[in-house]
């Protein structure tokens, strides 16, 4: 997530009571496993962007299981 | 003045406190355990479905998490209690009045509010869901022992979707409903008092409902004619807003190993009064007199130490 400012080792502030809008970083849940993505709604598709060259962006399928469990609010940042 | 009251609690409280956490706990059987692993306090749904009972030693379903993956975990009541403020607080907006009733539930004063109770109840739900990650259910009925019932049918009728009105009943649905639940799921009624009524032909809740209050006070108590009342939709029971102050306050904890030096002991000691004193704080009271003991118990030894003192 380097391309949102966020970077290895960075403390999060998660606000649980935002509305996971289009757009926003959350903190994500796929298949179980928590993940920081940038979160893109476009119809009736969703996808999960990593902000980072090296890796891919996650469409979520059918059969994947999705749940958003915050919305990022702020970054800490060891300089 | 007919009352509005709601009673909100947190399905499956500790394990859901955990799995706000651990995603990959969802939809898996896991039980938490008492103090020192001791016995089962807290239960999934699916940890349910494979018979395990509330309050059960660990060795006795142990064989499980081989045979059926069930996960186990310490308790983490410093998690816990941080979790129940914030859900308290987010339930405390939704009305005027709250009384906090235990750690995984309170009650909410709608009355004089002109609201559609069921949309409320679904909107509290949501919130506390999107907010802490914390399925709740609640129960709204005319008085505290109703709202108490309506949660109950809210937790174990699934097409209620966790929110049960008595209002959106006629009174003779009201009366089916209570005629299809034992009395023993009334606030109040324990082992003892359902063996009772057994006796005298009150098995449902309806039945109970229809007794006659002053022959049932004569025969028991007061607390029963309220009850009977209750059960009446005539609200008795007002909320208490402020809990009592506690006038013993207790600071306990076993040692994961036992302690052989005086100098560990002395600290153990003084950081369990640290934290004592603190929570005497928080009630601003003060306090006459303390008191430490400390217990060593296994197979071959036994030793006991206690003192007690006035507080300079």
């Amino acid at each position: 997530m380097i391309g949102a400012g966020i970077h290895n080792g960075d403390l999060l502030i998660v606000d649980r009571s935002l509305e996971p809008k289009s757009g926003r970083v959350v903190v994500a849940a796929l298949n179980d496993e928590l993940t920081v993505k940038r979160l893109h709604k476009r119809g009736g598709t969703i996808t999960l962007k990593a902000e980072n060259p090296a890796y891919p962006d996650i469409p979520v399928k059918d059969g994947h299981e999705l749940r958003i469990c915050g919305v990022v609010a702020y970054v800490v940042h060891v300089p | 003045m007919s009352h509005d009251i709601a009673l909100v609690d947190g399905n499956n409280f500790y394990v859901s406190c955990e799995r706000a956490f651990n995603p990959a706990l969802e939809q898996r059987p896991v039980v938490v355990l008492s103090n020192n692993d001791g016995c089962v306090v807290s239960r999934s749904n699916e940890a349910k479905a494979l018979g395990i009972k509330m309050g059960v030693p660990y060795f006795e379903v142990k064989h499980l998490t081989k045979s059926h993956g069930l996960i186990w975990l310490s308790s983490n009541y410093t998690l816990y209690g941080d979790m129940s403020a914030r859900m308290m607080s987010i339930l405390g907006a939704f009305a005027p009045e709250q009384e906090i009733y235990s750690i995984d539930e309170c009650f909410l004063d709608f009355t004089g509010m002109v609201v559609d109770q069921i949309a409320r109840g679904r909107k509290m739900r949501a919130t506390v869901r999107q907010y802490i990650g914390i399925q709740t259910c609640v129960g709204i009925g005319p008085s505290k022992t109703m709202a108490k019932l309506a949660n109950h049918i809210a937790k174990k009728q699934p097409q209620f979707r966790g929110v049960f009105a008595w209002s959106a009943l006629t009174a003779t649905e009201q009366d089916a409903m209570m005629a299809g639940l034992e009395v023993g799921e009334v606030w109040g009624i324990g082992r003892r008092l359902n063996a009772q009524l057994d006796n005298l032909g009150i098995r449902s809740a309806l039945d109970l409902k229809q007794a006659d209050p002053a022959a049932m006070r004569r025969r028991f108590s007061v607390v029963m004619e309220r009850t009977i009342a209750e059960l009446n939709g005539v609200a008795c029971l007002d909320l208490e807003d402020v809990a009592p102050r506690k006038e013993q306050i207790m600071c306990s904890r076993s040692f994961g190993r036992p302690v052989t030096d005086l100098a560990d002991l002395k600290e153990a000691v003084m950081s369990y009064t640290v934290r004592a004193a603190a929570r005497m704080r928080e009630q601003s009271s003060a306090c006459h007199s303390r008191s430490s003991s400390s217990v060593a118990s296994n197979a071959d030894t036994s030793a006991r130490h206690k003192c007690r003192g006035p507080v300079s």
